[in-house]
């Protein structure tokens, strides 16, 4: 499906510690907003595409409530971050096969202010392990991923400074982001004198959590060379699994879903990683920047923190990466806000933080721990 | 046998129909596992299907008690339940198999100390004051082998 389809409008609600509104209204808000980005009307629109943990509204009432008189595609997702990528990609692929023309994509969430990923206002994640570590008090996503960290730390010899570099990088690239919630300096001692949620994990290798909004547009190819925004084309998509953490006949924890799907993603695109112009790696926790750095294999294994402190992620690097400040300082919108960013790098619209001459950009989906799903973008500046 | 820890609400294990007895076996103090009949793998948790030779038939087989550290985490931040902070959450490989992983408590020091990538573990059993009407339960807490 290279370049079968595009991504034409994106749309955000703001970003936010309270929207003040249901997740229906932060979607139908996002939705709009990236319509008109793209030019397009309501009568456009013959597909939705959600994901949600239980924390937001139903795909068919948004598509009830943007009047679809002859909805042809939906897709209602069971995930969080894993699957930001696959309902993009899967609606690329509706597209590719005719089955629909054009696709709304979008995640909507009042993570701050109604259901906190700490478990304020949630009911228990619909997954069978949870019986076996909730008793331990082990309930939660920076938990979890603390886990995954340490285990990987040790066997890389990552350091708690080339975790904080991570969450500094992003916060310079927030400086320049309008959007993003948090924009003021991080230094390594305010990292470091950040408290514990979870040893290793401190507060600043945690993402934000964040009410919003975020839209995207797909369509076809040829009509997206044929709107008004320059085309952004899905060069590729793979999905992926992971470590859940339990018993499948995966013995290290160290070794991310990344590093599986990568060189299927790459093959797919017809690309090298070395023609990747920035990146926008799913970033809820600092140590997964690293981590995929190294399994998508833009670094070798235990080089990862000392690429991010040499600046080689930061506009004028090797790889940037997370240009919007991420998850850790713009917001985290689950993973859509990841491929929207993508998108604006591409069409060459982000001021100053935009990659000079970006004409391909890798997006990511959570590497499959905890969840054991994942998802990735090769998105591409596409010719009139 | 360790003395109850004081708890807040730390929910109750979400038992299900693949994992009763498993649960019923550890209010027993005993960890099982699940062994292939076909090929003979060790498997946890309960599942149905052997995902080496996708053999439907399986028996349980009681573990040793020993694993290694996988991982830890020492919990910092107050999430609403579990017991109270700071306090340890371990990830155990066990001896039997490099795959198998199982969360568990630690009858050490609530900061961690001690702990390292690798160090041997030995299982414990921790029973916990079940429900009026409940079945009995126990959990997991591992302690530092002797060296």
């Amino acid at each position: 499906m290279r370049e079968r389809a595009g991504i034409v409008g994106v749309g955000y609600t703001g970003f936010s510690k309270n929207s003040g509104v249901s997740t229906l209204t932060l979607a139908l808000r996002a939705i709009r907003a990236a319509l008109d980005d793209a030019g397009l009307s309501l009568g456009d629109v013959d597909g939705v595409a959600t994901h949600r943990v239980g924390d937001s509204v139903p795909a068919g009432v948004v598509a009830h409530s943007l009047g679809i008189q002859d909805l042809r595609y939906h897709l209602d997702v069971f995930g969080g971050g894993s699957a930001a990528c696959a309902i993009v990609a899967s609606a690329a692929m509706a597209v590719a096969s005719g089955a629909a023309e054009c696709v709304v994509c979008w995640r909507a969430l009042n993570a701050r202010s109604e259901f906190r990923m700490g478990g304020t206002g949630r009911a228990a994640p619909d997954a069978v392990e949870f019986q076996y570590q909730a008793p331990y008090g082990l309930a939660t996503p920076p938990q979890l991923f603390a886990l995954v960290a340490r285990a990987w730390m040790d066997a890389t010899g990552a350091s708690e400074e080339d975790l904080g570099h991570v969450a500094i990088a992003e916060r310079r690239w927030a400086a320049d982001n309008e959007r993003a919630m948090m924009r003021s300096p991080l230094d390594l001692d305010a990292y470091l004198a950040s408290r514990f949620i979870a040893e290793p994990l401190r507060l600043y290798d945690c993402c934000l959590e964040t009410d919003a909004g975020v839209a995207l547009v797909v369509t076809s190819a040829e009509r997206a060379r044929a709107l008004r925004q320059p085309p952004v084309l899905i060069r590729a998509a793979a999905h992926g699994g992971g470590h859940n953490l339990y018993s499948n006949r995966r013995g290290d924890l160290t070794r991310s879903g990344a590093a599986l799907l990568a060189p299927r993603l790459f093959a797919a695109a017809g690309i090298e990683r070395s023609d990747v112009d920035l990146a926008l790696l799913y970033d809820a926790y600092t140590p997964l920047v690293l981590m995929q750095l190294e399994d998508y294999g833009f670094c070798a294994r235990g080089a990862s923190g000392s690429f991010v402190r040499a600046g080689e992620t930061a506009l004028g690097g090797a790889l940037p990466v997370n240009t919007h400040g991420g998850f850790l300082s713009e917001g985290y919108a689950h993973g859509l806000n990841h491929v929207a960013e993508g998108v604006a790098q591409l069409r060459g619209s982000c001021g100053a933080r935009q990659v000079a001459g970006a004409e391909l950009a890798l997006v990511t989906s959570q590497p499959g721990y905890v969840s054991g799903l994942s998802s990735a973008l090769i998105l591409g500046r596409g010719g009139r | 046998m360790s003395a109850p820890a004081p708890r807040r609400a730390a929910p109750p294990p979400a038992r299900e129909r693949d994992s009763e007895e498993w649960w019923q076996a550890l209010a027993r103090h005993e960890l099982l596992l699940q062994r292939c009949d076909a090929c003979a793998a060790l498997r946890w948790p309960a599942r149905a299907l052997c995902n080496r030779c996708g053999a439907l038939a399986w028996s349980w087989q009681r573990a040793s008690g020993r694993g290694r550290v996988a991982s830890w985490i020492v919990n910092r931040h107050e999430f609403g339940s579990g017991p109270e902070s700071p306090y340890v959450v371990l990830y155990v490989r066990l001896d039997e198999q490099d795959d198998l992983l199982l969360p568990g408590g630690f009858a050490g020091p609530a900061d961690g100390a001690g702990l390292a990538v690798g160090r041997a573990l030995v299982a414990e059993f921790e029973d916990l004051a079940a429900p009026a009407g409940e079945p009995p339960l126990a959990l997991l807490r591992w302690r530092l082998a002797r060296a």
